[in-house]
């Protein structure tokens, strides 16, 4: 069962206590400062007194474990289950040749169970051993903080060589790809994972404090937006993944402002667009008229 | 009944959950269909499980609570958190920590478990007291999840745990929690591990679909031993319809909306049609269906045809074509790349060094509306089988001209 107190947060911070308790006696500030880490905003106005007052008996008045040692708990079959089944997700094999797998249990879905239907078809290769090889080289450098040197390829098609330090991999469902986010000198960047023609740990005198990260610059756009064919929900969805405010301004009409990467202002010129009459962008008016613009080409070609 | 941060029936959150996020307009009044003291609950759960995200704006009129979450920003999926708030009692918090630290010993029969939780209870001034028969329940239960072995030797059952197995790292469950079916449950085992760097992010994350992992659950389970289910469902205005026995056969997924369906034959309608996962509140597993390989046959056999996750159109008619003609410049060749990489089951030919033909025959070719739209100040010609689909298309074009005052 998925809505279980066994995966709960209460469950999982009364361990946290009880792990602290099996080394010494847990005091009361202690264990607010547990509870604070390791559950919710108010948990405390629960968990405290359940403990302290022994409503909960696993905390004994000194604050030592009632238990001899600190808590365990087997893996689930539902936990296993899931393991199994993302062992076979051929991106499993970016991190590891070996998956863990449990032989007891079959996965809980198998990728002949699902299909994505809109994802990109030009995703990375996978399969790419080169590729493979990067990425874990990426993923270990980012978790030691080491400095890499990669080769990219610019505009105009010539190689650039560029020493950086890297902060984090960005995936895209949508595109099924990775981006490399760095900081470096002069400016930070994002690479495209299958766009790197090189890339190896580096080894020379480079100064990781002046390396800066690339800032994202967000802008704002505001749209009308009139709830005809679902549209309130559908857009609303589509957008889900942004920072956002909605307004109902009457029954039909709301107003929904969206926080977004400058980087990514033609994708969401388009993505606008797609909704039709239902959205109708009112501001900032540099926005809006590459709106108009669109679709004043579209009107000289239909004629 | 007194607030309480846990609740017992997920079900009761799920749709306030999404509501709060998709929408995040609604304000004390608009939750009609909840007393407001229901409402002050939710809304004070919600800000202990999900505080960083939650916005307040003050109107003359109202004050709106929203949920408001940057998925590039935000590692892991705060609402993972709604799954971890199941109620339980004091008798079942003291006895699961109990039992799993008796068992990690060895094996013991009931009696000698019922003993060994009255020694330990023995230290407090006022020890509680578990009966054989609440604790075999405990441990029955367990059984089930799977964290504790049952083994009969002669008329006596005897207990144990299974081993403490070794977990994927922290960096698979942190990149497939976010990103695979019912990610939810790397975000119960991540609980697991010590804290880590988040070394990934996600972009373009749609994260509502975490609140429907107990309905993709039961339905694995279903598609995977061949069986039928009864769904229970509800409609766009939230009212209960009634129950549908069907076989499920696919989930569909999309990355561009967030949204799930399940693909499933209806065997009162004698045919396949789509299920928003969203609107389906529970499952009932029943029997095997003898002419499963069959449907998915047919099922694979229309996916050529399927834009979306329709499978009839509007119209009625059978199958409809589209196809459009898009010009590019020579710096624009990305153009041309677009196409091919977003076709799906359609084709994509070049005509020339500036202009590509997109075509496709589908069963609902209203679904490609959105998309085709994506291609607005490039598209020459466009062509649909249907008349009337054509005529939508132009009125809701010239629509957005005057809305926008093209001349």
């Amino acid at each position: 069962m998925l809505f279980s107190e066994l995966y709960s947060t209460y469950y999982n911070a009364v361990a946290r206590i009880l792990r602290s308790a099996a080394e010494r006696p847990v005091d009361k500030k202690e264990l607010q400062r547990l509870i604070l880490e390791n559950a919710f905003g108010e948990s405390l106005l629960t968990i405290e007194p359940a403990l302290s007052e022994g409503r909960w008996q696993l905390l004994l008045p000194g604050g030592s474990s009632v238990l001899e040692k600190a808590p365990e708990m087997p893996l689930t079959t539902l936990q296993k289950q899931w393991v199994n089944a993302i062992s076979l997700d051929k991106r499993m094999r970016l991190f590891t040749d070996e998956p863990v797998l449990y032989p007891d249990v079959p996965p809980l879905f198998t990728e002949d169970m699902i299909t994505v239907t809109d994802r990109y078809s030009d995703g990375d290769d996978y399969e790419d051993e080169a590729y493979r090889k990067r990425f874990r080289l990426i993923l270990s450098a980012i978790r030691k903080e080491q400095l890499l040197r990669i080769t990219t390829e610019n505009r105009r098609g010539r190689l650039v060589k560029r020493v950086i330090l890297p902060l984090s991999l960005e995936y895209s469902e949508k595109d099924d790809k990775f981006r490399l986010i760095a900081s470096g000198k002069p400016d930070g960047g994002t690479y495209n994972l299958s766009r790197l023609k090189s890339c190896s740990l580096y080894n020379g005198e480079y100064w990781k404090e002046d390396m800066k990260t690339h800032t994202v610059k967000m802008r704002k756009v505001t749209f009308e937006l009139y709830d005809e064919r679902n549209a309130l929900e559908r857009s609303l969805l589509h957008f889900a993944h942004f920072e956002k405010e909605v307004e109902r301004l009457d029954e039909k009409k709301y107003l929904v402002t969206i926080s977004y990467d400058r980087d990514d202002e033609t994708e969401m010129v388009i993505r606008l667009l797609s909704f039709g009459p239902m959205v109708r962008v009112t501001g900032p008016d540099r926005f809006t008229e590459l709106i108009r613009e669109r679709l004043r080409n579209q009107k000289e070609l239909f004629g | 009944m007194a607030y309480s941060e846990t609740v017992k029936n997920f079900n009761r959150i799920r749709d306030d959950m999404r509501q709060f996020y998709v929408y995040g307009f609604k304000s004390r009044d608009e939750y009609t269909k909840k007393s407001g003291r229901s409402y002050d609950d939710e809304r004070r759960r919600l800000e202990s499980w999900l505080g960083d995200y939650v916005q307040f704006r003050q109107t003359p009129e109202k004050k709106t609570v929203f949920l408001s979450i940057d998925s590039r920003i935000t590692h892991h999926n705060p609402l993972y958190k709604a799954w971890k708030t199941k109620s339980f009692t004091e008798g079942d918090i003291t006895l699961h920590f109990l039992l799993m630290d008796i068992l990690a010993e060895g094996t013991f029969s009931l009696s000698e478990i019922a003993d060994r939780v009255d020694e330990m209870l023995s230290e407090f001034t006022e020890p509680k007291t578990f009966d054989e028969s609440t604790i075999r329940k405990k441990l029955k239960e367990y059984e089930k999840e799977g964290i504790v072995l049952a083994e009969k030797r002669g008329k006596t059952m005897y207990y144990s745990r299974p081993p403490m197995e070794e977990l994927p790292s922290r960096d698979v469950l942190d990149f497939f929690s976010e990103t695979a079916p019912c990610g939810v449950i790397g975000s119960f085992l991540l609980d697991k591990t010590e804290e880590g760097d988040d070394l990934f992010g996600f972009k373009h994350h749609y994260i509502t679909s975490a609140l429907d992992s107990e309905i993709l659950c039961a339905l694995f389970p279903a598609m995977s031993e061949k069986r039928m289910v009864t769904l229970k469902l509800v409609n766009r205005m939230e009212k209960d319809l009634k129950p549908e026995e069907v076989v499920p056969l696919q989930v569909m997924i999309s990355v561009q909306n967030g949204r799930q369906h399940l693909m499933a034959y209806v065997p009162r309608l004698d045919r396949i049609r789509s299920y928003r996962v969203d609107y389906i509140v529970s499952v009932k597993t029943g029997d095997v269906c003898e002419r499963y390989d069959e449907l998915l046959n047919t099922f694979r056999s229309m996916q050529s045809h399927i834009w979306g996750v329709s499978t009839q159109g509007q119209t009625g008619s059978r199958m409809e074509h589209v196809e459009f003609t898009v010009r590019y410049r020579d710096n624009e060749q990305f153009i041309h790349e677009r196409l091919e990489r977003e076709k799906r089951c359609g084709t994509v030919e070049r005509l020339d060094g500036n202009t590509s033909r997109f075509s496709a025959d589908v069963y609902d070719v209203r679904e490609m509306f959105t998309w085709i739209r994506t291609f607005l100040c490039r598209i020459t010609e466009i062509r649909f089988s249907n008349e009337e689909l054509e005529q939508a298309f132009r009125e809701d074009l010239e629509r957005m001209y005057r809305m926008y005052e093209i001349e």
